[in-house]
């Protein structure tokens, strides 16, 4: 390793306040560990979501919360009570430097403080507040109470998740779990800010950003809107696949290993595709009669795609663990995959081989943890874990008194006031 | 009245096909960037095989619902780049733009002479943002995904289902939509970093790679704790806990209950509502919007801790109240009350009876020109400045190439006479559209 100083991240000098809970902390992570300088500002005493489980070696207690340490990496950490004058006071000392406010307060919860965006950008005409609350800031939901799950109900997820009939009978519409209503919400509230900051590079001016994560959520079931809106269609639920206005032939098989492959064949099934087909199952002499000329006829296959999906295809995959059938698939250029638990992940070849998983030291445990690095590869400009998640206050010292120049007594007074 | 964009004179050049990439630079193209679509006909996959063409219309190249939802406010120019003169021209135009998107499988521009190195010589600063499955680099760079498949591998279809049965995963491709998201995501990134350096780069974007961090907490409850996901109990449905297994958290925040979807009248397909409690004072709340059940005062649904124990017996009466009401009344009264509920919502629901989505116009109507009037689905944010819209419909395929090929950079008329001749804008065996026609008048 050399000595010089490593590629800054792509949002390199980018000051970023954020005041999000669990809904919004996701979106400060992405950009802070592209490089912004991402300041959390939490009540006095942490955000409650510091109080949500798993907890390391299930010792519950704010600083051991590993849903916390993921979402909050790259962060610094400061606590601070809106609710008191000098709170506001130091918060608008904070706004004055910042690009970036995100924040997760209710609507009108901000402005009721008076803390308004045209007052805050009056001293900071750069400012860009991004608002991401479940509904928006206005419409006849925007005061309704929310949880990840309800979000995926509304926002249609659920609609498009379940079982088939003969799989679960009665089985109700799934949530997958881990979160995702915030991711999504997080995706769009960092496309709205990154645009926001792009156009401000041009026009050197700030805005507000009114984000909603109800919508966001609305728009993430691919195809679903348009089969509605084009043919009138309302989909079905299926196991392991596509919603479908019509039930379509399965494509999640059970591997000798009880484990799952899901393997795409119906609707790809033209000669060539049988052909290359018929040479992987032969290859673990499972072909069956698939290697008969008269697979080469679209109408004899057309008559045999369940014999060739529900016997020939199943049993292939039945004889062989799902990794082996995955790997063998996908050499032969099958899209094929293993459905694996995340665990699984940490022993995936091509992970390593791409740098992604990350030690993030805790210095405070003398020890080191294994995190989930980057999406994408930035060639000029690193993403990188800068460090573990803050714990409660921790750059208290160096944000308000390094930074805003407060005394070390008079810090002392506002936390004693519980501004701190 | 037209008020600026926040992509204004902003140029990408997108080579993206199917839904991953298409769903990026829609939005770049709704932030007002100017989108400039690279199709061939022969080698189209996106806007056929179509599945949501209107019934009383031709299945063609021009009518795809979905492919015009997912391609709004772009351009299209047909051109055979794996031809000399397509190269060229590909090359003329990539040398006067910002951003250079593919979802293509690992090598294939780089086949085609279209390599990170080369955009550089073209245009030094370029963004070049490649959304392959696996992405550049890595031992299975070649394999390839679609959404359900990086879903598989990544961990994301594991997540969801009941327990003890097969995974019901996702019923679409989530990670193509995602997919998407973290393509404009990179395209916006690299942008702001280029206007603040001046330095370009390639930005190497995986889908199956980008789902992998979705899993971030069971991925540290596994590297920190060492437990696996693979457990009793796991997934929970849309429960937080499983009864009668081990009590962990299973990732979806705090481990309560209620915290389930539950039956509504009449019953049918979609009839159902999700409610949850988040703690004591919610669940007497929600007691009292049930009328107050003589059931709802035992003791053993008075703590957290019993109605975790006791949840199958709880969901089954929260649903037999549920049944009685219609999801959207069910959903007024707990939220009128501070329960948290809401409807399950299929895409007639969202479209038609969401009063939300109605106030905020989410789907507003467009005309275009092959498909009629229909609404399209417009951006979940609102930016007070710079608003994203829809501001043009899906293009024809080849719909722009006169327009850029002429216009933008500069051939002549003759020039693209004989690009038509020679099958640079459109294979020669293959019939013109009307609209080809007339731009070689």
């Amino acid at each position: 390793m050399s000595d010089a100083q490593p590629l800054p991240g792509p949002l390199a000098g980018l000051r970023i306040l954020e005041l999000a809970d669990e809904t919004g902390q996701f979106c400060g992570k992405l950009l802070g560990d592209l490089g912004a300088d991402v300041v959390k500002t939490e009540p006095p005493g942490g955000e409650p979501n510091r109080h949500i489980g798993p907890f390391l070696e299930d010792i519950p207690h704010p600083e051991r919360s590993l849903s916390f340490w993921y979402y909050n990496t790259s962060k610094r950490g400061i606590t601070l009570s809106l609710e008191t004058a000098d709170g506001r006071r130091l918060f608008r000392r904070l706004a004055a430097t910042s690009d970036v406010i995100l924040e997760t307060f209710r609507p009108g919860f901000l402005a009721s403080l008076g803390l308004d965006y045209e007052s805050l950008r009056k001293q900071n005409p750069g400012l860009i507040i991004c608002a991401l609350t479940p509904f928006g800031q206005t419409g006849p939901w925007r005061d309704y109470a929310s949880s990840d799950l309800l979000h995926m109900a509304a926002g249609g997820e659920m609609a498009s998740c379940g079982y088939d009939e003969a799989d679960v009978p009665n089985a109700p519409p799934i949530a997958p779990g881990g979160g995702n209503a915030w991711h999504m919400g997080c995706h769009f509230a960092y496309m709205a800010i990154m645009a926001a900051l792009v156009y401000r590079t041009v026009a050197g001016k700030g805005q507000y950003i009114d984000a909603s994560i109800h919508e966001a959520c609305a728009l993430t079931t691919e195809a679903a809107i348009a089969n509605y809106i084009y043919r009138g269609e309302v989909l079905l639920r299926q196991t392991g696949r596509h919603h479908a206005a019509r039930p379509t032939p399965r494509t999640q098989f059970r591997a000798k290993d009880g484990r799952y492959v899901c393997a795409l064949v119906a609707g790809r099934l033209n000669p060539k595709y049988v052909g290359e087909l018929a040479d992987l199952l032969d290859s673990c002499g499972m072909a069956g009669d698939l290697k008969d000329p008269k697979y080469q006829d679209p109408a004899v296959i057309a008559a045999n795609t369940s014999h060739i999906i529900d016997d020939l295809v199943a049993n292939f995959i039945a004889s062989l663990p799902a990794e082996e059938v995955y790997h063998a698939a996908q050499q032969r250029g099958f899209t094929w995959g293993a459905v694996r638990a995340p665990e699984a992940l940490l022993d995936d070849a091509h992970l390593h081989d791409r740098g992604f998983w990350k030690e993030v030291e805790h210095p405070e445990l003398g020890r080191s943890f294994v995190y989930p690095g980057e999406a994408a590869i930035y060639s000029g400009s690193p993403w990188r874990i800068s460090r573990r998640a803050p714990l409660i206050g921790e750059h208290n010292t160096e944000i308000f008194c390094d930074e805003l120049g407060l005394s070390r007594s008079e810090l002392s007074v506002l936390a004693e006031n519980r501004v701190i | 009245m037209s008020r600026p964009r926040a992509l204004e004179n902003v140029r990408v050049v997108d080579f993206s096909w199917v839904r991953a990439g298409p769903w990026a630079t829609r939005w770049l193209g709704a932030l007002g960037a100017e989108i400039i679509k690279i199709e061939w006909p022969e080698n189209e996959r996106g806007r056929l095989p179509s599945t949501t063409t209107p019934q009383n219309l031709e299945v063609n190249l021009n009518t795809s619902g979905n492919f015009n939802d997912t391609n709004v406010n772009k351009k299209s120019l047909s051109l055979n780049v794996r031809s000399a003169k397509g190269l060229e021209i590909v090359k003329r135009l990539i040398a006067i733009s910002d951003i250079v998107i593919e979802n293509f499988s690992s090598r294939v521009l780089q086949k085609w002479g279209l390599g990170y190195q080369e955009l550089c010589k073209v245009k030094p600063d370029i963004v070049y943002v490649s959304m392959s499955g696996y992405g550049h680099t890595g031992r299975h760079h070649h394999y390839t995904t679609f959404g359900p498949v990086a879903q598989a591998v990544s961990g994301l279809t594991y997540i969801s289902g009941l327990p003890d049965k097969p995974p019901a995963g996702w019923g679409w491709s989530y990670m193509d939509d995602t997919g998407g998201m973290y393509g404009a995501m990179c395209a916006l990134t690299g942008l702001y970093h280029r206007n603040m350096t001046g330095q370009g780069q390639h930005i190497d974007l995986s889908q199956m790679v980008a789902s992998v961090p979705l899993n971030g907490s069971a991925l540290l409850d596994f590297t920190a704790n060492g437990r696996g996901s693979r457990r009793a109990g796991y997934p929970p449905g849309n429960r937080t806990y499983w009864p009668g297994t081990p009590l962990v958290n299973n990732y979806r925040g705090p481990t309560v209950a209620p915290h389930n979807a539950y039956r509504t009248h009449p019953g049918e397909y979609n009839d159902w509502c999700v409610i949850v409690c988040h703690s004591d004072e919610e669940w007497r709340r929600l007691v009292q919007v049930m009328g107050a059940p003589s059931w709802a005062a035992s003791s053993k649904f008075d703590t957290i801790v019993g109605r975790l124990q006791h949840q199958e017996e709880l969901d089954d009466k929260i649903e037999a109240w549920s049944l009685t009401l219609r999801k959207y009344e069910l959903t007024e009264r707990c939220q009128a009350a501070g329960v948290r509920a809401l409807p399950v919502q299929s895409a007639e629901d969202r479209v038609e009876h969401d009063p939300q989505l109605r106030h905020r116009q989410m789907y507003l109507a467009m005309e275009h020109p092959a498909l009629g009037l229909h609404k399209v689905q417009n951006a979940p944010f609102k930016l007070s400045e710079t608003p994203a819209s829809n501001h043009l419909p899906s293009p024809l395929i080849g719909q722009h190439t006169q327009e850029i090929v002429e216009g933008l950079l500069g051939y002549s008329h003759e020039e693209l006479r004989a690009g038509f001749a020679e099958g640079t804008f459109w294979p020669t065996k293959r019939a013109r559209f009307p609209y080809m026609e007339e731009m070689l008048q």
